[in-house]
């Protein structure tokens, strides 16, 4: 557990899970089956009503004649029912009439399961790539500012100010009502990335300067700049390692909270447009229906963002811990 | 002159001049951004179809509303730089008095809520540090991850339904609504009451990442060689924790308590409009949906201010506790 | 010059009495209306408090210049009209003109005032305070939005004072329904306002940090206190004109309190945890669990139906419109293409999906919910997927062996829907069409963006293709609809502002609409406006879909609660709300 394997492995299942998406999903995220909306999870039997325990799973469902009947479950099969483009092969799926919905469905009856898959693509994408944009900038910015301080300190201080003061959904809502109405996925998924990460970059900033300021004015920092290290040798071998611990926790926080930040974007249409699902749109869309545990099944995507953050924060962890190890015994 | 004091009086000056300095770049580029977006104060009044279109020209004439860009955010700064922040178009009246009560009212939960969460934060951040060899540190921090990964509109819906179905606290208001004026012991009760859900709102959103921070900066202090040669020492565990530990990590800590206070007014503006707080918050949401835009800018530029002042009480307080970081 | 300063000095005099009275008005100076106005209805107890969810804090107290819900909700409450609509019959009725005469041709009205009414500061209400609220109304200087209303064909109608209790009414050219101009312009306190309005400061008067006393109406309530944010309590008016059959004065409850609950959300949950007792609006997702958990409550859902509202698709069909748009209009301008659209859409799927059920499909602009004008006859065809493509063939498109819709040269057929972001229903409509067009074969993007944004487009730079809006009726009448429906009108929306009609049903519209304008036949009148209707569930300009219901929620226990569709939902009849005895409270 120390050797941060475990969740290193997880974080890896999560992203392979979503990226086999066509294959795991039993349904076309976009496909409204609209004789069900907000349906429970499917439940899947194993023992039928004579007490009888079958190996292959199979799910009831009404068939034309009104009378409940058992669909199996089928494996590895070719798609079919309301999946327009049966072009691939299916983990499990059942014959219609039946359905198979692993975690219900939304108000215009989309299968969540499969849009938690297909979403997941977009969402756990952008909010690490925004994440990794925005510590980029920020740790690089710190650095110098932290390091050279004086007027480039004040410079990037002040452009932090600015960054951080600017209330960014408001601007960006005004820019977005002026840009052309219609947006690709592609794109709007970059403009994400982009907007996350440049709005994003001041708060690591600051505390990397924070740190490194410091650092550059203890003893033996000062030492070996004063002994003709140049001071990207400095930066490098001194300041950087003070600045990773930083940035590590600053990518375990921020990663979920940008992966959350897309809600909000979705939610002004600054983000993917429907039909296709993020993680953010989900959420977006269960905080706008009206908040009940009698559809507890919405809540799939934020469980699902607490899972993969805790898989993240022990991840960080553990590289955390490594770090300061070889710290210890350089 | 002392040079010390000489030097703090510089350091003061060259901290008002950028301030003064990033109000005017982010009032300029909110107002800039409110007047270019298609629509105005009168957009949805357009609909309105009592409304002629010269009635409507009339009143964007009469609000100064087709006056140049340039104009009209020139007129709004000399208002602003005389202490009044123009005029509602909305509330057709000066916006000073329409933000100072709500702005006290913010203040006081966003004070609240900084002294509760860090009065949290720091106890529970070194704790968790201590204890991060055992599964009940590790269960504290992976908490304050889960939390960080939950939508902080989640959180304070959940909050007002837990109040509304235990029926112990009032979910909402600033005091009890309807109701006759309360004095004395019993208002400042009924007031704690009443700020309680929204104080805690504020505390379970803004402390999670927090606790997170303190403990990773708690972790490298207490690897640091001057830590560890405290151990050498034999100075023991619990004093290094404390004194040692706490005073290495003190200049990251610094950063975030400006940083907080920041996170913690913009959280407050969520807050306040799920739980009925007569803050800021409402009146800004309003006055972005209905485009009031001396109203927004009067709003941005208070809360930029706000976060100036605490970036620039860390900055200082920076300098004070670690005196090898120049002016 | 002099009778400018005697009328200073009278409305100085006015003021000191009015503040010192206070108390006074009630025990002393209360001899009652010598006429009032008795109203159907349960008879109830006098007393109690009733707290009602409020989105917002009123902008206002001025009823002038109120643009807002929010501030005409609480303004109403504390102001009266000369001839009201009722909202639950739709029909005019006395209000403070007890009486009214028209001359035959309709050109002239005689009211005959309620005698001894008093404003809420004492003040008697006379003929020279109609003729003032009426010159103030339309000062072009003090930019009422309701000026306009009182326009017609451009000139204003006049009003003159025959004695104290008698007022006449001049039009300038014949309109129908005419009495109806006189619901919602508030009879104003000439003693405490006409000095204001000769500074040219009337539009800034009565803002909200007026002190209370200063506000003075002839509504049912008068303010009693404001928190800004917070809350708006008003208090019993004890000289108002109305009583109850048993000859009780009016209003029963003695506070009326709109608390400022921002987020519908919170409104829900605080009405289930008995803070709050009255929802003027819910929404359907809001009323499916409310509806669900009702038994447990202490409060009761009201759907009441249809309301006025309606939710329609149009398609951009400005000229000159932005290039990228021009290429697709000639779909657009082709009324085979709108109602194949119109046919495609599964409007069943709309309501249950994005109403939960609580909302009615629509295939005219008059919903059902007015129910003296909407045309009952109108065809209401089921959605068809080969009758919309039999419709498309016959313009000239193709579905190719994709499946992919084709124009006559060969383009694939895709337009985006310009939609208000933040509304789930609508977002949640626009994905629903956009499943059922992809199903003919026709891709649509969905672009949501705020309301505001959404309206520029439409109606300033035509830069969109089609778009997904609703509409909010404040009367049942056709008149306040001219202006969408002339072509000429500012918010003929498809095609805004036009100076020649374009089609010859829009012609046809332009006569029919200024025909019914100036007929006075009730009957003829309303044949007129059937035929409207029937162009357009026709030529589809704009795609009718639903009328979401309006859905209200209460404490249990109140009398008299009978909500209405129209405007003020549940707060019409404020003043004959009352607490049961069983439920007494407060």
């Amino acid at each position: 557990m120390t050797s941060g394997l475990g969740p290193a492995i997880g974080v890896a299942a999560a992203y392979l899970a979503v990226l086999s998406a066509p294959v795991v999903a039993p349904y076309d995220p976009t496909a409204q089956h609209r004789e069900h909306p907000l349906a429970p999870p499917t439940g899947i039997h194993v023992v039928d009503r004579e007490g009888r325990v079958h190996l292959r799973p199979f799910v009831l469902a009404n068939g034309a004649d009104g009378a409940a009947r058992a669909y199996p479950v089928r494996f590895f099969t070719r798609a079919s029912g309301d999946v327009e483009a049966p072009s691939s092969v299916r983990l499990f799926a059942v014959d219609p009439p039946a359905a198979i919905f692993l975690f219900g469905t939304d108000t215009l009856g989309r299968d969540q399961f499969s849009r938690l898959l297909y979403g997941g693509r977009i969402s756990l994408g952008a909010g690490l790539l925004a994440a990794a944009c925005a510590l980029t900038i920020g740790v690089l910015c710190g650095c110098v500012a932290g390091f050279f301080g004086g007027w480039v300190d004040t410079a990037i201080m002040g452009a932090s100010d600015i960054f951080m003061a600017l209330p960014w959904l408001y601007l960006l809502l005004a820019i977005r009502a002026a840009l052309p109405l219609t947006v690709d996925p592609g794109r709007a998924l970059l403009a994400i990335v982009l907007v996350i990460g440049i709005a994003g970059w001041a708060r690591p900033a600051r505390l990397v300067r924070g740190v490194v300021s410091s650092v550059r004015s203890r003893d033996f920092v000062a030492a070996a700049a004063a002994a003709g290290a140049s001071p990207a040798r400095v930066l490098r071998s001194h300041v950087a390692p003070e600045a990773f611990s930083v940035a590590l926790t600053q990518a375990s926080i921020l990663i979920p909270q940008y992966t959350l930040a897309e809600i909000t974007l979705s939610f002004f249409g600054i983000g993917i447009g429907e039909p296709t699902p993020s993680w953010g749109t989900m959420i977006g869309a269960m905080l706008r229906q009206e908040l009940s545990v009698a559809h507890w099944w919405l809540a799939a995507p934020a469980a699902a963002l607490v899972g993969v953050s805790l898989l993240y924060h022990a991840t960080a962890d553990a590289l955390h811990r490594r770090a300061l190890t070889m710290g210890v015994t350089r | 002159m002392s040079a010390r004091s000489a030097a703090l009086r510089s350091l003061f000056i060259r901290h008002v001049v950028r301030a003064g300095a990033v109000l005017v770049v982010v009032s300029w580029l909110v107002f800039a951004a409110t007047a270019l977006a298609p629509g105005d104060a009168f957009g949805e009044a357009r609909l309105e179809r009592t409304l002629s279109p010269d009635a409507i020209a009339a009143l964007r004439h009469a609000e100064g509303l087709d006056r140049p860009l340039l104009v009209r955010y020139a007129r709004w700064l000399q208002s602003a730089a005389h202490g009044d922040f123009g005029r509602s178009i909305a509330y057709r009246a000066p916006i000073a008095p329409l933000v100072a009560q709500r702005a006290v009212n913010s203040l006081l939960l966003v004070a609240a809520a900084l002294i509760v969460t860090w009065t949290i934060v720091l106890p529970l951040g070194v704790w968790t540090a201590a204890r991060d060899r055992s599964t009940d540190g590790r269960i504290v921090a992976a908490g304050a991850t889960a939390l960080i990964a939950v939508p902080d509109l989640l959180i304070a819906i959940v909050l007002v339904l837990v109040a509304a179905r235990s029926g112990v606290l009032p979910t909402g208001g600033l005091r009890a609504a309807g109701g006759a004026d309360a004095a004395g012991f019993a208002a400042i009760a009924d007031r704690i009451r009443h700020s309680f859900l929204p104080v805690l709102a504020l505390t379970l959103i803004a402390a999670p990442p927090l606790v997170r921070h303190v403990r990773a900066s708690l972790l490298d202090a207490l690897a640091s060689p001057y830590v560890l040669a405290a151990a050498a020492r034999g100075i023991p565990y619990r004093r290094r924790l404390w004194r040692s530990a706490l005073r290495a990590a003190a200049n990251p800590l610094v950063s975030l308590f400006g940083l907080s206070f920041a996170a913690l007014f913009s959280a407050s503006m969520m807050v306040e409009v799920v739980m009925s707080w007569p803050g800021l918050g409402p009146l800004l949401l309003d006055a972005v949906r209905t485009r009031d835009e001396q109203v927004i800018l009067a709003g941005v530029v208070l809360a930029t201010a706000l976060l100036l002042v605490g970036n620039s009480c860390a900055d200082l307080l920076l300098r004070s506790i670690d005196p090898r970081i120049s002016a | 010059m002099r009778r400018w300063a005697l009328a200073f000095a009278f409305a100085v005099t006015a003021v000191a009495a009015g503040s010192a009275a206070g108390i006074r008005a009630v025990v002393v100076q209360s001899p009652g209306t010598a006429d009032p106005m008795i109203v159907d209805g349960d008879v109830g107890r006098s007393g109690g408090a009733l707290v009602i969810a409020a989105r917002t804090e009123p902008k206002t107290f001025n009823p002038i210049v109120a643009l807002d819900a929010p501030s005409r909700d609480v303004i109403w409450r504390m102001h009266a009209d000369l001839i009201h609509i009722n909202r639950e019959t739709q029909r005019t009725e006395p209000a403070l003109a007890r009486s009214w005469t028209v001359s035959g041709d309709g050109l002239h009205y005689v009211l005959h005032l309620r005698r001894g009414v008093r404003f809420s500061d004492g003040h008697p209400f006379d003929a020279d305070d109609v003729v003032f609220s009426f010159a103030a109304y339309l000062d072009e200087r003090v930019h009422s939005p309701q000026r306009d209303l009182l326009l017609i064909d451009g000139r204003p109608i006049a009003v003159r004072k025959i004695d104290s209790e008698t007022i006449g009414v001049d039009l300038p050219a014949p309109y129908a329904g005419a009495e109806r101009l006189f619901d919602s312009v508030a009879m104003l306190p000439r003693h405490r306002l006409e000095a204001v309005w000769k500074a040219g400061a009337l539009g800034d008067a009565w803002g909200i940090s007026t002190p209370a006393d200063d506000l003075v109406g002839l509504g049912p309530f008068r303010l009693e206190r404001f928190r800004p944010g917070e809350e708006i309590a008003l208090a019993r008016n004890p000289d108002y004109w109305k009583q109850d059959r048993a000859h009780n004065r009016l209003p029963y409850l003695t506070r009326l309190t709109f608390a400022v609950v921002p987020s519908e959300e919170a409104q829900v949950i605080r009405l289930r945890a008995g803070e709050l007792d009255v929802l003027n609006r819910v929404s359907s997702q809001h009323a499916t669990t409310l509806d669900r958990d009702q038994a447990n409550g202490p409060y009761e859902l009201r759907d009441l139906g249809p309301g006025l509202e309606y939710h329609f698709l149009f398609f951009n069909q400005n000229d000159p419109a932005p290039a990228a748009v021009r290429a697709k209009q000639a779909w657009f301008a082709d009324e085979r293409f709108r109602r194949a659209i119109s046919l495609a859409i599964d409007r069943a799927s709309l309501v249950g999906l994005a109403y939960r059920g609580r909302a009615t499909p629509i295939w005219g602009h008059v919903t059902p919910g007015n129910r003296l004008w909407a045309n009952t006859a109108i065809a209401h065809p089921p959605p068809s997927r080969p009758a919309a493509l039999a419709l498309l063939r016959d313009a000239g498109f193709k579905q190719n062996s994709a499946g992919t819709l084709t124009d006559a040269h060969g383009n694939a057929v895709s337009f985006s829907i310009l939609v208000a972001a933040g509304n789930a229903a609508l977002t949640d409509m626009a994905a629903i069409i956009q499943e059922d067009l992809r199903r003919l074969g026709v891709s649509v993007q969905i672009a949501a963006l705020d309301f505001n944004a959404v309206l520029a487009r439409v109606l300033e730079s035509h830069d969109y293709e089609a778009c997904l809006l609703r509409l909010v009726d404040g009367d049942v009448d056709p008149n306040p609809e001219m202006n969408v429906w002339l072509s000429s009108g500012p918010t003929h929306l498809w095609r805004p502002a036009q100076t020649t009609p374009a089609t010859a049903w829009e012609a046809e519209i332009d006569r029919l609409m200024r025909q019914q304008m100036t007929t006075l036949d009730a009957g003829a009148r309303k044949r007129l406006y059937d035929r409207v209707q029937t162009i357009v569930a026709e030529k589809l300009p704009l795609v009718p879909l639903v009328s979401p219901n309006i859905i209200v929620a209460a404490k249990r226990g109140l009398g008299n609660f009978r909500p209405a569709v129209l405007d003020h939902y549940t707060l019409w009849n404020a003043e004959q709300l009352f607490w049961r005895a069983t439920e007494a409270r407060r």
